[in-house]
């Protein structure tokens, strides 16, 4: 999902704007903020993250399962920074607009939310999470009964034939890039299906019965079309350009107004069925989204919790970082949090085409002073979680390790260090670390070089400008040993966190393999592991190949990110969800 | 015998600055009757402006201290409201400064300016008072005044502004003008024509002046009586014959030494008084000018260093200095008089 | 006067393409590629060049001006719709024609602009006038204490402080919004009051010295001694005189200021949520919008060049010595 690059820029747009300057103070201070023992409403530990399973026909028939005490009406507002640039499922790729569409687009299928924050894939226009005969190359899907966009007609094989064929268009560049690769038949062009060209890759046998042919298996295309980005989008009232601006309703609310920037409001979609939905309870009658609310100020509106504010959430905003200390340490604050790990991981790659000794780069791990580069960052509400694998606890099947201590010593272990460099026999090797040059990332690299040394290492810091970072490192013969990056997972299987990043086949100029990790017995397991059809049995292969890649050290991994939200106390159900790593609508209601 | 029309005594004016007190003005008396011009000459910062402005009470009170008395026809001015003070400035007393072009608001037109002081002091219409300021303007010959106006000050010569001053100054028939270097800032030609123009004018309203320049030439073609001032204190009076024909202070004649003349041979040099003015903060003993003067020795040892000598005789023509009479009159007919 | 005009409109319309074309090409010298920046994480070389197409950057950067220019007399298509005459560009982040954003912004920054230098003026020429009239007394010294604080005071500062005190804890102040004034003028006024103290904080004290030292100035000139040896009462000198002379130096600033607010104000916007050209214009440099930013751009030197030509008319007014020619 997109979610690294944005983030990274506007943090510095924000710093022009000088609010940053305020949390840099707060934190000077040192040392991340203290947990209580007050614990939020709804923390998502590791364990309940990673349980993700694909469920059965039974698990995606309607109505969605009812929120504890929830009734059902009222007003839910939504205060954040941005506005939606994209609404138009074909150009979303963001984990924001992805929240937003969850109550107005539909997709085949959709994760089912437990209580206890474990996912369950289930059909959501589809009657169940699609069929696959022969390991993942062909993929099946049936239509639910009685559904229907906002108009009352219903939503048709058409419809999504269409959806699947307009994001081939030009006009929407923005999407996710995975269907639109696979479907594609081999040496063909495809520019979207308005110049009355189609394409037989997706095939609607009837009116309730969609087929996609894929150029090559993937067991886990259920997850692919769950992202909004494959949301279904009408023939008929496909508007195309302007699309964007005003979707078609599939969900259980339509936009009535929405002016750009200032805010967006939604009504019930009367031809919307809760029986055809296993997700949705949608509760509330109306919402009221206004936007450019920095961090700070939702943070002291939820704070202060006053009149409307009292119905009011987030779906992004976190809990401003100079407030955290502040959130942590009120117990009745605490129970109006929204805490979990998001999908994005981030790490320091090891460029592998310059240190070729695998106990270097063990030796770069284990003398990592992770502890303190977190504590420059917020601590672990302000930034996450210390990680020690590839995949992040949020994916199936997730295995946790430690193989180099990071978990148990994260402030570094310069012994260890030492004794791998002292067995590679490079007691000092330079390396040339390049970072983006932010103040809080200049003081971040004080805290590495000084760690590293203590090992042995000689660090030489290159400042990149934080504009052209990312075209800096992707640089196939780029002149820097270490450099960060992270990785968000577009949904939570194994194959997503590893083939893009560490199959060794991918290696190419600014592409995410950005560590030039290339080892053909892992390339072999990826191609191995990507023909499992069984969800659980794949997952227990990626878990294994993150274990087997990590021995080999590519990386540095840093965290799983997390999120740390507030709302209002008027409002229940409230939830984080681990996909969009942000919080959830659908289970939202007012208290009456 | 009564009394005369303005009568200044022992006047002290001192201020208070970051430096110390300084004291302008130390003890000064003179008096003026109407009809007379009464010229005050001396260096800048002798006192001349900083007398007159307590005249009018345009000192600021916060950092002046004033004492002595100045009647004005019977009226003590020390110590008036200043609800008095505004009556009397610019409707019984006038003034008249050095730079017109400075000294005009560049803001608001001549016409309202002249108007608008003989509207506040008699409480005439608006109409009346530019009828009142088209007159006046042109009493001081300003051609055309219907049009000029309403023109603003910067429309106008330096020579005309200067008219426009005086216009404005006379425009309730002042008893008492106050010309401070009326001229200083006007070329020679212009200069004459302003000096006419007063004498004119005083002739007409019988108005008293006081005019203080540095310039004696203005003097002897304007004034009746001198007063010659130096740190803060007057060393000389008299008539113009008397102080510019037999001076008698060594001050005096420094000054009038320094005058270039026309008829004198263009070799021979101007000769300046020597040595800087004092400092008002700290006030050499004695004479003020003792530093200076070439002759204190004549006076007898230290004298001159050690008491202030007084202004004497007290009426008619008066210095303040040691010399004997005859020594004076020696020392100026032998060492001054050919360098006049 | 009216020469004056024609002249000095000509000479900004000069300005005002200068700066266009200034912006437009150094846009084009930074090594980022707005391109690249649309296309996400898994950019192909065929979809950079089509989101090039549909940002209209495929062409050569002259041609691209050359475009913009004359799409502001005549209008432009897009891939993406029609933009009607004065069409400054289309932007593809908001997905609308650059006008019609700013058209909508510019009442919330004006309403911004114009109550807030309502405040700042009154409070600032104000406390100046009366400290200028009791230099060295205490009411001089705590109104130039007051201004020094406020001069040292930021908007992201004091504007979250004021909001978390006066609306989120006495809530004694509605929580800052937009109303237009031809809706409901009193909510206009009530939803703007905060953010117009706040950013007057910082302007006050600007003008409170200025004042302050202008008037002082003035008060030391001769023509505000003849006022007085002439019989005006201290009051008339104060108020007619000097007060006249000192405005010169207070109008030439707050020509400027009111330039640079009218160019939207970036933190008072930021920390009130208000949407205004501010905003728009922080917005267009993190999503790298070319022709919003190019239209920020110029509303701002419009606004300031604008308010230069008033200033100088005004200066004319006051002071006679300056003529319009």
């Amino acid at each position: 999902m997109r979610y690294p690059r944005k983030r990274a820029v506007t943090a510095v747009a924000t710093l022009v704007a000088g609010a940053l300057a305020l949390s840099a103070c707060a934190q000077g201070g040192g040392g991340g903020p203290k947990t209580t023992n007050a614990a939020p409403t709804r923390t998502q530990d590791a364990q309940a993250a990673s349980k993700v399973k694909v469920g059965t026909a039974e698990d995606s028939k309607g109505p969605a399962a009812a929120e504890p005490g929830a009734t059902k009406g009222g007003t839910v507002n939504m205060i954040d920074r941005d506005d939606f640039t994209h609404l138009d499922p074909a150009r979303i790729w963001l984990n924001y607009y992805m929240t937003a569409s969850k109550l107005f687009t539909r997709q085949l299928t959709e994760y089912k939310l437990a209580q206890d924050g474990s996912l369950t894939l289930v059909g959501d226009l589809a009657t169940d999470a699609g069929t696959t005969e022969d390991g993942g190359k062909t993929w099946k899907f049936t239509l639910k009964d009685n559904i229907k966009w906002q108009d009352g007609s219903p939503i048709t094989t058409a419809d999504i034939k269409h959806s699947f064929e307009r994001i081939y268009a030009d006009f929407t560049p923005e999407g996710p890039p995975y269907a639109e690769e696979w479907l594609l038949p081999e040496g063909k062009k495809y520019k979207g299906p308005y110049d009355g060209e189609h394409l037989d890759t997706v095939e609607a046998v009837d009116d309730k019965t969609i087929v996609f042919h894929l150029n090559s298996p993937h067991p886990d295309f259920n997850f692919t079309v769950a992202m909004t980005g494959y949301g279904a989008v009408p023939k008929k009232h496909d508007t195309k350009e302007k699309y964007d601006k005003m979707p078609f309703s599939s969900g259980p609310y339509k936009i009535v107004s929405h002016v750009t920037d200032k805010s967006m409001d939604l009504e019930r979609n009367e031809h919307w069925d809760p029986a055809t939905d296993a997700i949705r309870n949608a509760y509330p009658d109306k919402w009221h989204m206004e936007f450019g609310v920095q961090a700070l100020q939702s943070t002291d509106r939820f704070i202060a919790d006053n009149g409307a504010d009292k119905q009011t959430l987030t779906f992004h905003n976190p809990v401003a970082t100079e407030r955290i200390q502040q959130v942590v340490g009120d117990p009745e604050l605490m129970k109006r949090t929204v805490q979990g790990l998001t999908p994005f991981t981030t790490f320091y790659n090891i460029n592998n085409s310059r240190v070729k000794d695998v106990k270097v780069r063990q030796a770069l791990i284990s003398a990592f002073p992770m502890q303190q580069v977190r504590q420059l960052q917020g601590g672990e509400l302000g930034i996450g979680k210390f990680a020690s694998t590839i995949i992040s606890p949020t994916v199936l099947g997730h295995e946790p390790f430690d193989l180099y201590g990071q978990q148990t010593k994260p402030q570094g272990d310069p012994e260890k260090a030492k004794k791998l460099l002292a067995e590679a026999g490079q007691p000092n090797p330079t390396i040339v670390y390049a970072y983006n040059q932010t103040p809080t990332q200049e003081k971040v690299t004080v805290a590495i070089k000084t760690g590293l040394e203590k090992a042995g290492f000689k660090v030489v810091t290159k400042p990149l400008n934080p504009a052209t970072y990312y075209d800096a490192i992707g640089k196939l013969d780029n002149p820097y040993d270490v450099y960060w990056s992270g990785w968000a997972t577009d949904w939570p299987t194994g194959s997503t966190a590893i083939t893009l990043t560490y199959d060794g086949r991918k290696i190419a100029a600014q592409q995410p393999n950005y560590s030039h990790f290339n080892d053909p017995d892992v390339n072999a397991a990826i191609d191995k592991a990507s023909a499992i059809v069984d969800p659980a049995e794949a997952g227990k292969a990626w878990a294994a190949l993150d274990k087997m890649i990590m021995e080999k050290a590519p990386i540095i991994p840093e965290f799983y990110q997390s999120y740390f939200g507030l709302y209002g106390s008027g409002l229940g159900g409230v939830k984080f969800h681990p996909v969009t790593g942000e919080q959830y609508p659908n289970d939202v209601y007012v208290k009456q | 015998m009564t009394a005369p029309f303005l009568s200044v005594r022992d006047l002290t004016v001192d201020f208070s600055t970051e430096d110390g007190v300084v004291h302008a003005v130390n003890g000064l008396s003179f008096d003026i009757e109407k009809g007379t011009t009464l010229g005050i000459v001396g260096e800048s910062g002798s006192g001349k402006s900083v007398t007159n402005l307590a005249i009018l009470g345009l000192h600021d009170p916060d950092f002046t201290s004033i004492s002595g008395e100045i009647v004005l026809d019977g009226q003590e001015l020390i110590g008036a409201s200043r609800r008095e003070l505004e009556r009397l400035r610019g409707n019984k007393v006038a003034m008249i400064f050095q730079d017109p072009l400075t000294s005009l608001s560049p803001f608001h037109t001549v016409g309202r300016q002249i108007g608008e002081t003989y509207r506040k002091h008699t409480g005439a219409s608006r109409a009346k008072a530019r009828q009142r300021a088209i007159e006046m303007l042109g009493r001081v010959g300003i051609p055309q005044p219907q049009s000029r106006v309403d023109d603003h000050p910067h429309q106008f010569s330096g020579g005309m502004r200067q008219r426009v001053m005086i216009a404005m100054a006379l425009v309730c028939d002042p008893d008492l003008l106050i010309a401070d270097e009326p001229t200083t800032a006007l070329d020679v030609t212009v200069q004459a024509q302003i000096l006419d123009l007063l004498r004119d004018l005083q002739e007409q309203t019988g108005t008293a002046i006081i005019m203080i320049t540095h310039d004696l030439g203005v003097v002897t073609s304007a004034a009746h009586e001198v007063l010659v001032m130096y740190a803060g204190r007057a060393v000389e009076r008299g008539t113009v014959r008397e102080v510019l024909g037999s001076p008698r202070h060594p001050y005096t004649w420094g000054l009038l030494s320094s005058l270039p003349r026309l008829s004198a041979p263009v070799d021979v040099p101007l000769v300046p008084v020597r040595g800087t003015p004092p400092s008002l903060i700290n006030v050499p003993p004695g004479c003020p000018f003792h530093p200076r003067c070439d002759y204190a020795a004549l006076a007898g040892p230290g004298l001159c260093g050690q008491e202030r000598p007084e202004l004497s005789p007290h009426r008619g023509h008066g210095d303040a200095c040691y010399l004997t009479p005859a020594q004076k009159r020696d020392i100026f007919l032998e060492k001054v008089k050919e360098h006049l | 006067m009216y020469r004056f005009l024609v002249r000095r409109i000509l000479g900004a319309a000069m300005i005002l393409l200068i700066i266009s074309a200034l912006t437009f090409f150094l846009f084009f010298a930074i090594p980022r590629d707005p391109a690249a920046f649309a296309c996400g994480k898994l950019c192909t070389p065929e979809t950079l060049e089509i989101v090039r197409r549909n940002l209209g950057i495929d062409e050569p950067v002259f041609l691209q001006y050359w475009h913009w220019l004359v799409g502001i007399f005549t209008g432009r298509d897009f891939t993406y719709g029609h933009c009607d005459a004065p069409c400054l560009g289309y932007s593809f982040v908001n997905q609308e024609p650059i006008f019609q954003a700013l058209v909508d912004r510019f009442p919330t920054t004006l309403s911004l602009t114009f109550g807030a230098a309502v405040v700042f003026l009154l409070f600032g020429i104000g406390m100046g006038m009366i400290a200028a009239a009791r230099q060295g007394r205490p009411a001089d010294k705590i109104a130039s204490s007051a201004s020094l604080i406020g001069a040292s005071m930021q908007i992201y500062f004091v504007g979250v402080l004021a909001t978390w005190v006066l609306v989120d804890q006495l809530q004694i102040i509605e929580r800052p919004s937009y109303t237009p004034l031809t809706e409901n003028p009193l909510q206009w006024f009530y939803g703007l009051l905060l953010p117009w103290l706040v950013l007057s904080i910082i302007f006050t004290a600007n003008y409170t010295r200025m004042t302050r030292s202008s008037m002082v100035e003035q008060l030391g000139e001769d023509y505000v001694r003849t006022a007085r040896a002439k019989g005006m009462s201290a009051r008339t000198v104060f108020l007619r005189f000097a007060w006249r002379g000192a405005m010169g130096p207070v109008i030439t600033i707050f020509g400027v200021d009111l330039g640079v607010l009218l160019g939207g104000a970036i933190i008072t916007e930021q920390t009130f949520s208000l949407h205004g050209i501010g905003e728009l214009s922080i917005k267009a440099v993190i999503n790298q919008d070319l022709p919003m930013l190019l239209g920020v751009i110029l509303v701002a030197a419009t606004a300031i060049v604008l308010f230069n030509i008033v200033v100088d008319a005004a200066y004319a007014f006051i002071d006679p010595r300056v003529r319009l020619s």
